[in-house]
């Protein structure tokens, strides 16, 4: 085989390409005149517009088929996911520890519940919604609703009792028996089981078993580590997905020191 | 004289300044080339070279060299010393040219081309699981498998292209291997045969013709000895070997044989005093196999293509680690998208695809005959511009063949074709029965027996070669000869000799009424005329006036102007009462007239072309190929052949054909008159090399004769002066500088020497030059492919980048991810990619001119900008139509994914809201993610089944090129298919892969984009067709 090695110096090179930029024997700038620059510009331009045009017309097709109100499919959210507030993520999941003679400790906690009802679940924020009767799914057949909505179950902060806040502010962090919140997720259409309510389950205290928002610890160890299960039990509600530890329930670690 | 001489056989093998030096010394012409190999920039060769040559074997008495080499000629070694030797001084072989450790050769193919790249990906994956881990001790070992992925990645397809390499190289070896030497040798006392690889220095062989000489030996007795020493010195004529010292020089003296010359007639007794490596052709093979082998053609493309998409890849990486950085990403997410991007960038598949692309045409091209050694050369022979072709063998068949007949004065041609079976010319005439009698019967040459089933042009016969052109010529027209030979009976005979120029023979015929003898008589014409007082036309004996011996040197100067042997025929009836049944001839004495015959006829010879070889040389021609013919036949026959086969088209001249035709002198011909020029090693010999450029450029059609083997070398650099991509056909060892030194050195497998084979690039199994042109056509047809292949596989990679930059910029959740993407390149479209090197042609490949090395690019501007910016773009659009069909219809509005990377990504948001308000936890998000990851696979996949199919073509519609004409497409659509419905639905439970089970429907939300590129390409095409040269061709034609 022969050589066909080109070798060139710098300079050459350096040349050559300057006269890739600028050549002036045939007024070409990067290979190409003035006049096939715009003639090339305006053909990708059009090209473009075109296909921005045609993804657009997709776009509004596919937006004009869904339902305002229903996704399409919910395959990917069968069991809701349960959350807890407050929320203070360690390494590894919800990690909550404070000790309760430093109030520095457990301040931002107690904050982040506040805020929490305060967004969603104070008088103001609920005033639209209307009064349902408790442990009965409420049905709407027409949108009935402002904007062509439905309306919603009050639920207000008070039903939470003494873990409203209201009466105790400081959620029961301070005298070491915390309140916490836990939320299932939200999902259109989604009826947890057939005619009971569902049910919060703490595996931490067996004979604890509250309805629905709010969890009060009460004899919780001093200074050790505790790992805390929540479950959701109702019929539809599943927490056994080995992939998503917050499906169905929510684990959380929780130290109170002294 | 000594020193003077050894300088001559210097050798160097770069040599650029050859030419410019002259011949010290005269009459050594035929060891110019050897000289002209040789240069003194080759220092430490030339010493060992001149050291070896040194010896004085050949002036040493037997008793000298019996004591030098501690042997006895009668007992020859013993087996002990023989083995000790061996044991010493190594096998007596060639040593293969030095070759690249495979450890070497397996790492070349781990960091070449993209490997470089992706070992930079997989080095970033595991710096940034470093920089996480140092972080958070708990970090996802994400990065460190997909580090891993993308090392395996590149050690498999490197493994792959060793193995690929490797394997066609073996082809090679075994080839080599095929035949071993044997030696007959006296070892202790006694004759053996040993393998010649056996053979050490004292050893006592004895060498027979036909034998290969089997190492360099001193020769103590010869009979009738003959060698060929063309492969060594480029001499054609055989040599004559004799015991006696005649010459100074090693080279030339007669009591020397050299390693792989041939052995041609009588028998030999020699002693071994150089085996290998130390032979006189040992040294000249490893000088030649000493030269590097420089980049192929293809190989320089692929580099640029290599180097186009690593721009690509680096410019674009660097630009977008600039833009998240300046995006305030965290450099750790920089780094995760630059590992992105470049896995985006490069096509993992593509140089395994090329090799395997390459090696099934090496495959196809080794069928029809061209065993090719390295893989690239493939592509070399079809960017072919010029071929250098010998003749014996290569455009001719190798055998002396009767051509045309002169009987009653007129012409008649014989059919030359390989099986002589159209024989048309008149044989009605009994001038012919005459003259064919004689054909048969003045002839010495015999069919060996027991080959009654084997075709007559086939059959082995005994005799010269114009002897078994006449014995063959007969038998396919009259039948039996040997039976008509044995009817008509044999009394006398002279057989011929060069002082005579005849040969006569004596028979009774086979008439039984009739009881002359018949003197059949045939030779050199004018000699054969001198002895006929008459001649039969039409069968009736006629006087031999002037006008008919006028027409006798008509024919006679036609037909060697033809190039063709010509040989008369005339016979005699001795009258009866003279000559009685009884009577005894003496050939000595010639006790009988040997003059006033009858003259019967002219019977002229040639060896043919081969049939095919017209056809191949046309095809060359319209393919804009340059044939050149370099022999070192006789001018008037290389011209003859060179015009008979097309070299030299029948409508052009020389410059001596013009002087003739104007009966001018040659001097005053205007040169530019002339398309073709035959030109003789003496001449070239003498011409600078600025003259030989201007030949090379002013003439079209060029016949180099009386050449050397070393003058090749002259011609090839010449032709490579003019920028041509040069192809040379060789068989001498001595070729093999001239085969190295071409672009495409192609050995003749069946004539070739195993140095030949060694230095060339390529070997032609049936030696025919026809064999070469369709080495072009495939040659050509892979270059056109490889560029389909290309186009198709970058295209995607757009489709797999704008991901990533839209996700950096918008902050979409990432819509495909580096595994799936790897998918994609190593899996989908693997097939599909080699599915198109069985494309057929799109036209006649062999109508446009060769590729310009430098201006026509595999991948060019126009492919890269197709892919990328047309095609590419529309297949990355129908991808995020996919995406965004797949989030919207679960929830997720494209207008809510705008700039939600953040919080979709942050494993500690458990409520993320959806367009519908709905809350999704980290891991129901996450595989929503994968589902769409899937869905931009098989987005892709589908509109790269469009972009196959529009890769078949570059010009012509596909409806023109037939959709299902090449079925491998067809297996490579159904190979996408498949592979990806099992990677979504039989893997889909695999979470490492992130493929998801989709939902049958978003498999066909691509389909009108698929349809657009469908579309679109077909117009692209109409244009292009419809506007030959217009700016829509110049930019959008790849």
């Amino acid at each position: 085989m022969a050589a066909l090695q080109e070798k060139k110096s710098c300079s050459q090179r350096m040349e050559e390409f300057q006269r890739y930029c600028w050549n002036p024997d045939t007024g070409q700038m990067l290979g190409r005149t003035l006049s096939r620059w715009v003639w090339i510009s305006l053909y990708y331009v059009a090209f473009y517009v075109v296909m921005t045009g045609i993804f657009a017309l997709c776009i509004y097709t596919l937006m004009c088929t869904l339902d305002p109100y229903t996704p399409d499919y919910q395959d990917q959210l069968k069991s809701p996911g349960v959350t807890l507030r407050p929320d203070v993520y360690g390494e590894k999941g919800l990690d909550i520890s404070y000790n309760v003679s430093d109030n520095r400790t457990w301040v931002d906690l107690v904050n982040t519940l506040h805020n929490f009802l305060a967004a969603g679940y104070s008088p103001t924020s609920q005033e639209d919604n209307v009064n349902c009767t408790s442990e009965k799914y409420f049905f709407q057949d027409v949108f009935g609703a402002p904007n062509h909505t439905k309306f919603s179950c009050k639920f207000m902060a008070d039903m939470l009792q003494n873990c409203s806040g209201l009466t105790d502010p400081n959620f029961g962090f301070a005298e070491g028996k915390p309140c916490f919140i836990i939320k299932m997720n939200r999902i259109v259409n989604f009826l947890p089981s057939n005619s009971t309510a569902p049910r919060a389950d703490c595996t931490f205290l067996p004979h604890y078993s509250n309805p629905l928002v709010a969890a009060k610890l009460l004899n919780v160890p001093r200074n050790t580590e505790v790992l805390i299960v929540c479950k959701i039990l109702a019929d539809y509600v599943t927490f056994d997905n080995p992939h998503d530890p917050y499906e169905g329930k929510v684990e959380f670690k929780l130290t109170i020191q002294q | 004289m000594g020193k003077k001489t050894l300088e001559i056989y210097s050798v160097e093998l770069s040599g650029t300044k050859d030419v410019e030096q002259t011949d010290k010394e005269d009459g050594k012409e035929r060891y110019r080339g050897l000289k002209n190999c040789f240069h003194s920039k080759k220092d430490h060769h030339t010493e060992k070279l001149k050291k070896e040559l040194d010896l004085d074997d050949h002036k040493l008495s037997i008793k000298e060299l019996e004591k030098k080499y501690g042997t006895n000629i009668i007992t020859g070694l013993s087996s002990t010393q023989a083995a000790e030797l061996l044991a010493q001084n190594g096998p007596n072989a060639l040593t293969p040219p030095k070759e690249t450790p495979e450890i070497i050769k397996f790492l070349k193919q781990m960091v070449g081309g993209f490997s470089i790249l992706l070992w930079i990906g997989a080095i970033l994956c595991w710096i940034a699981y470093g920089i996480q881990y140092s972080m958070n001790k708990s970090s996802s070992l994400d990065d460190v498998y997909l580090g891993c992925v993308l090392a395996l990645v590149v050690i498999l397809t490197g493994i792959f292209a060793y193995y690929q390499e490797a394997k066609s190289t073996n082809i090679m070896s075994t080839f080599n291997k095929m035949i071993p030497q044997q030696a007959f040798v006296i070892r202790d006392s006694e004759k053996k045969t040993i393998p010649a690889e056996q053979l050490v220095v004292g050893d006592i062989v004895e060498i027979k013709g036909g034998d290969r000489v089997p190492a360099d030996i001193r020769l103590l007795s010869a009979q009738g000895c003959k060698v060929d020493n063309s492969s060594l010195t480029g001499e054609s004529e055989p040599q004559a070997r004799s015991s006696e010292f005649t010459h100074d020089s090693l080279l030339e003296t007669k009591n020397i044989a050299f390693y792989s010359t041939t052995c041609l007639e009588g028998t030999a007794t020699g002693m071994v005093i150089n085996t290998g490596d130390r032979t006189i052709i040992g040294q000249i093979a490893s000088l030649a196999s000493g030269v590097g082998n420089e980049k192929t053609p293809i190989a320089i493309e692929i580099e640029h293509f290599v180097h186009i998409v690593a721009g690509v890849a680096v410019s674009i990486g660097i630009l977008f680690f600039i833009i998240a950085v300046s995006l305030k990403y965290q450099v750790l997410d920089a780094i995760i998208f630059l590992i992105g991007i470049i896995v985006a960038n490069v096509p993992e598949g593509l140089l395994a695809t090329v090799t395997v692309t390459l090696s099934l045409t090496a495959k196809r091209m080794a069928k029809k005959n061209c065993l090719v050694k390295n893989l690239e050369a493939v592509e070399t022979l079809g960017s072919t511009s010029i071929i250098c072709s010998d003749k014996t063998g290569t455009l001719t068949q190798n055998r002396m063949t009767v051509a045309h007949l002169w009987f009653d004065n007129q012409i008649f041609i014989a059919d030359t074709s390989e099986d002589h079976s159209n024989q048309v010319f008149d044989q009605s005439s009994g001038t012919w029965a005459s003259l064919s009698k004689i054909i048969t019967l003045c002839n010495r040459a015999e069919f060996k027996p027991g080959q009654e089933s084997v075709p007559i042009m086939k059959r082995i016969v005994v005799g010269d070669a114009s002897e078994t052109a006449l014995l063959k010529f007969s038998e396919v027209i009259l039948g039996d000869v040997m039976e008509i030979r044995k009817r008509n009976h044999k009394v006398a005979e002279i057989p011929f000799n060069s002082t005579n120029k005849f040969q006569l023979s004596i028979h009774k015929t086979d008439d039984p009424n009739d009881k002359r003898f018949l003197m059949v008589m045939k030779g050199a014409p004018e000699r054969i005329l001198e002895k006929c007082s008459t001649i039969m036309v039409n069968g009736q004996e006629q006087p031999l006036d002037k006008s008919t011996a006028e027409a006798f040197h008509t024919a006679y100067m036609e037909l060697g102007g033809l190039g063709e042997r010509v040989l008369g025929f005339c016979h005699l009836y001795l009258p009866a009462d003279e000559f009685p049944e009884t009577y005894t001839f003496d050939v000595d004495a010639i006790n009988f007239p040997t003059s006033n015959l009858c003259f019967v006829g002219l019977l002229s010879m040639i060896d043919p072309p081969r049939s095919t070889v017209p056809d191949a040389v046309t095809k060359c021609r319209s393919a804009g190929i340059k044939v050149i013919m370099v022999t070192g036949d006789h001018p008037i026959t290389a011209k003859a052949i060179a015009k008979s086969v097309g070299i030299i088209s029948a409508n052009s001249e020389t410059v001596e054909d013009i002087a003739k035709r104007l009966h001018i002198a040659v001097e005053q011909v205007n040169k530019r008159d002339a398309k073709a020029a035959v030109v003789t090693g003496a001449e070239l010999k003498d011409m600078s090399p600025e003259q030989l450029d201007e030949l090379l450029t002013n003439y079209s059609e060029i016949v180099f004769a009386r050449t050397s083997p070393q003058q090749k070398l002259i011609i090839v650099e010449g032709c490579q002066r003019q920028n041509a991509v040069v192809a040379v056909t060789g068989d001498g060892v001595n070729d093999s500088p001239a085969l190295k030194k071409a672009d495409i050195g192609i050995a003749m497998g069946i004539a070739g020497s195993d140095a030949a084979k060694n230095a060339a690039d390529m070997v032609l199994l049936d030696d025919n030059f026809a064999s070469i042109v369709t080495g072009v056509e495939e040659g050509r047809l892979i270059f056109d492919n490889l560029k389909k292949t290309i186009a198709y596989t970058l295209t995607k990679n757009i489709a797999e980048l704008c991901p990533f930059l839209i996700y950096i910029i918008v902050g979409l959740p990432l819509p495909i991810g580096t595994i799936t993407i790897l998918f994609i390149d190593l899996g989908t479209d693997i097939i599909p990619s080699i599915a198109l090197a069985y494309e057929k042609a799109e036209s006649d490949i062999m109508n446009r001119k060769p590729r310009h090395k430098k201006k026509d690019r595999l991948v060019n501007e126009q492919l890269a900008i197709y892919s990328y910016l047309h095609i590419g773009l529309i297949q990355a659009v129908g991808g995020f139509v996919v995406y965004f069909t797949v989030y919207a219809q679960e929830g997720f509005k494209p207008n809510i994914l705008i700039n939600l990377r953040v919080e979709w990504e942050d494993s500690n948001v458990n409520d993320l809201e959806d367009s519908y308000g709905q809350q999704w936890t980290w891991y129901q998000r996450k595989y929503l993610e994968w589902t769409g990851y899937t869905a931009f696979f098989v987005g892709i996949m589908v509109q790269q089944i469009a972009d196959l199919i529009i890769r078949k073509t570059r010009r012509n519609s596909i409806f023109q090129q037939g959709l299902f004409r090449n079925k491998v497409i067809w297996v490579g659509i159904a190979s996408q298919i498949i592979i990806a419905l099992i990677l979504s639905y039989g893997l889909g439970s695999i979470t490492a892969l992130n493929f998801t089970m989709l939902r049958p429907q978003y498999w066909f939300v691509a389909v009108p984009y698929a349809i657009l590129i469908w579309v679109y390409d077909e117009v692209r095409k109409l244009f292009i067709r419809l506007y030959p040269g217009s700016w829509w061709e110049k930019n959008m034609y790849y």
